[in-house]
């Protein structure tokens, strides 16, 4: 009850301003003669993608498996990953600078390269999305791993507690608000990068959708597929808010 | 700068990276489908190394320009944002939301409005840097601790001293982490941007790669795209140095 | 005769009426203050002692113009009632926390209030240079806050108030984080410096032996909801120093205010539990 109405108090200014600049975009363009071509208004988008739904609900399905699959994928091996270099401290040390440099490549930059491994269907588009979630997951968790001062860790040891039970007690829930943002950042990029992928090369998906489109000046079928592209992953972005609120409970 | 620090500084991680690339692959037999030997990659940049040059010259410029008016328009909306309560609680949700979208599918429609000019890649890149800019900028002034705007106020500090001697350092930080994500974003927005029609660029060239199917020219492109990105990232870290000298509590 | 005419006119430097404080609605209201009446003579040197959590800091920040007091007091500076908010820049306030700001240097921390009142970078920055040996931070002009110990955080924050020059200063537990030594020698220079200016100063503290040597008056609060529970006039001569504390007289007020802070202190505990 009191959660609703405050539900309702924080959603009204946001409904208003969304309501406010749909019409501002509907009328606008139609008071300054804006032709379709160039800035279709609200009202056209929405009725094409409701008229393409056949294809843009397939393409969107496509696209939602891909990017979930990959982020789960990457962040798992992140997790793992961070784990296993806070229990091992060699493997950070083997395996930290090829993070970092890989880091520093946007991961768009390996979407040729994982069509030409891995093909057109999928798996390429999987094998992106993960590694655009991996690092970010990784290097934030293991940041927060080591969040806890010597000070707090001698203190757990001083009770007895052993590697594994600093890292369960005290790290991981340290890392927490770390690896939420790693997360957030991670699903993302995750999204923007399979559907960069698919624009270069796939069977089906949103960005192949787009570059379709492009390529036959079909430009309202561009706009449609952006606004749906934006509402998967809205919604994504959504589940992911409801999850990470369990993880960082004490907040 | 001693052994230890060096040996962990990012120079460190390539000469290693390198070196492992350079030992590793011969050793187990690695398939130049996957990672051919680094010098066959390096020849191969050699071999196109005026073009690399262009490219390379060319999203810089891209990249740079649309992130600049990323932060000036970014910042501007933190302020006004975090100026203004019921701005902030009608838009920061929808700033959000448009963040998680997939922005980058913007790029044919920002293409169709600027054609294959330099302008519709610095779009795209102003598009991706501004969010992040905006949002970091607006929670940074927000963490202004009520306490010292407290002591501010005994003080008899106007709304603008507040701003200027307060929020805003306070904010720092924030804004330069915001910034360090735009930076990277402005760089993947200028080379999909390129995707969209052009000729020079490195985007421009891992599109040729991927078509004739060089696997050693996309690990060169992926080398130069990886040099930008850290030589951005870096020169942002320079900026932090300077700007941001002080440790918070 | 004459005692009557000085009191018109002159009124009280700062004069609480019935000021009182609560925080949220109904239900789980918390009255952090209650019924405050408190008068403080111009040039008066008053220390404020109570249990933790009965509403002292509350209280600086109402008399600081912070916080407006609830409807039913009001507050009078030299006997005229402020308005919410009209008393701002008028009180040198000192938080419990030294509230320093991370990116400026320790002289720059010093000179924020003078900045704030417009004075040029430059002068403030001479004025506060020329006070730092006074403060034992000699040589520290140039560090930064995380650079420095509690103690000397907490003078810097000292200095910034006494920097801000206003009549009325309000200390909340200054010396707080201060070692025993230093801590006597600061209310030794405290006193010195207020001999010489003669400004009015209300200090909060937790110790009482440090009550009775600053203050004119030590005024006692009782447990939340705060009230004043009862005032104590310290005629100990002036000026005083290190061996006022061993005095008979100091003893009997000492023995005196412990009982009555002990009994407040016991019920702050006692209502917590059941
Ligand atoms: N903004 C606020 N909202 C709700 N309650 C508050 C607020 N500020 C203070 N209180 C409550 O008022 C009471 C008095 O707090 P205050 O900080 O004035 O105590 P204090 O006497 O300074 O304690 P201490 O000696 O520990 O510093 C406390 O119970 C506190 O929880
Ligand atoms: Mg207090």
């Amino acid at each position: 009850m009191a959660y609703g109405l405050r539900f309702i108090r924080s959603a009204w200014p946001v409904a208003s301003a969304l309501a406010l600049l749909l019409l501002l975009w509907q009328f606008g363009a139609a008071a300054l003669d804006i032709p379709t071509y160039i800035l279709p208004r609200p009202a056209e988008i929405f009725v094409t993608a409701i008229a393409k739904w056949p294809l843009l609900g397939d393409a969107l399905t496509v696209t939602l498996i891909e990017a979930v699959g990959g982020f789960l994928l990457g962040a798992a091996i992140g997790i793992v990953l961070a784990v296993l270099m806070i229990l091992v401290p060699p493997l950070e040390a083997l395996l930290m600078p090829i993070a970092v440099v890989i880091n520093a490549v946007p991961s768009i930059a390996f979407v040729p390269l994982v069509l030409l491994w891995f093909g057109l269907g999928m798996e390429s588009k999987i094998a992106i999305g993960a590694l655009a979630v991996v690092l970010v997951v990784l290097l934030n968790l293991l940041a927060g791993l080591k969040r806890p001062e010597a000070d707090a860790i001698n203190l757990m040891r001083s009770f007895g507690a052993g590697r594994i039970g600093i890292l369960w007690r005290l790290q991981l829930p340290a890392a927490m608000p770390g690896l939420v943002t790693g997360l957030r950042v991670g699903l993302a990029r995750s999204t923007i990068a399979v559907i960069v992928a698919e624009m270069m090369g796939a069977y089906s998906g949103i960005g192949q959708v787009i570059y379709q489109a492009t390529g036959q000046v079909d430009y309202l079928t561009v706009w449609a597929a952006v606004f749906v592209a934006s509402l998967g992953s809205l919604a994504l972005y959504g589940v992911l808010v409801a999850i990470d609120r369990k993880l960082v409970w004490w907040r | 700068m001693n052994a230890r620090a060096l040996a962990r500084s990012p120079v460190a991680s390539v000469v290693y990276v390198a070196a492992a690339w350079l030992v590793l692959v011969p050793l187990f037999k690695v398939q130049p489908r996957y990672l051919p030997p680094l010098p066959v990659v390096l020849a191969d940049g050699l071999s196109v190394w005026p073009d690399l040059v262009a490219g390379f010259w060319r999203t810089l410029v891209e990249t740079v320009l649309g992130f600049l008016a990323g932060v000036v328009l970014g910042v501007g909306f933190g302020i006004a944002f975090s100026a203004s309560r019921i701005m902030e609680r009608a838009f920061l949700p929808i700033f959000v939301a448009l963040q998680t979208v997939p922005v980058i599918a913007f790029g044919a429609i920002v293409v169709i409005w600027f054609g294959n000019t330099i302008m519709a890649k610095v779009v795209i890149a102003l598009y991706l840097a501004f969010f992040p800019i905006a949002v970091n900028t607006l929670r940074g002034l927000e963490l202004a601790d009520p306490q010292r705007i407290a002591l501010m106020k005994s003080f008899g500090a106007s709304h603008l001293q507040l701003f200027l001697k307060l929020a805003l350092p306070t904010a720092l930080p924030n804004i330069l982490i915001g910034m360090k994500l735009a930076v990277a974003l402005s760089l993947a927005g200028a080379i999909v941007g390129e995707w969209f029609g052009d000729t020079v660029g490195l985007g421009v060239m891992l599109l040729q790669a991927l078509y004739f199917e060089q696997i050693p020219r996309v690990w060169v492109l992926i080398i130069a795209c990886g040099a930008m990105g850290t030589l951005l990232y870096g020169a942002l870290v320079l900026l932090e140095r300077r700007f941001v000298w002080w440790r918070t509590d | 005769m004459p005692d009557e005419t000085t009191a018109v006119a002159t009124p009280p430097h700062l004069q609480l009426v019935n000021v009182w404080k609560r925080f949220g609605e109904a239900p789980k209201q918390t009255v952090a203050v209650r019924n405050v009446d408190l008068s403080i003579e111009p040039g008066a040197f008053v220390t404020l002692i109570g249990p933790s959590g009965c509403g002292k800091s509350t209280l600086f920040s109402m008399i600081s113009g912070l916080l407006p007091p609830d409807s039913d007091g009001s507050l009078l500076l030299n006997g005229k009632v402020q308005q919410d908010g009209a008393l701002l820049g008028k009180i040198a306030f000192m938080p419990q926390r030294d509230l320093l700001f991370p990116w400026r240097t320790v002289l720059d921390n010093a000179t924020l209030a003078l900045e704030v009142e417009g004075m040029p970078r430059r002068r403030a920055r001479a004025k506060a240079e020329a006070l730092f040996p006074e403060f034992g931070l000699g040589g520290f002009e140039q560090h930064y806050p995380h650079q420095l110990s509690g103690g000397m955080r907490q003078r810097v924050a000292l200095m910034r108030t006494f920097l801000f020059e206003r009549d009325l200063i309000l200390l909340d537990e200054p010396f707080g984080a201060l070692d025993a030594l230093t801590r006597s020698m600061m209310q030794r220079w405290l006193l010195d410096i207020w001999a010489k200016h003669r400004r009015t100063v209300l200090f909060i503290t937790h110790d009482i032996d440090e009550a009775i040597f600053l203050g004119d008056k030590v005024v006692v609060m009782t447990a939340r909801p705060g009230t004043i529970k009862c005032e104590e006039a310290i005629t100990l001569p002036r000026p005083r120093d290190l061996g006022v504390v061993t005095t008979p007289e100091f003893m009997a007020v000492k023995k005196k205010l412990l009982a009555v802070v002990e009994e407040e202190s016991l019920k702050t505990f006692a209502a917590a539990s059941p």
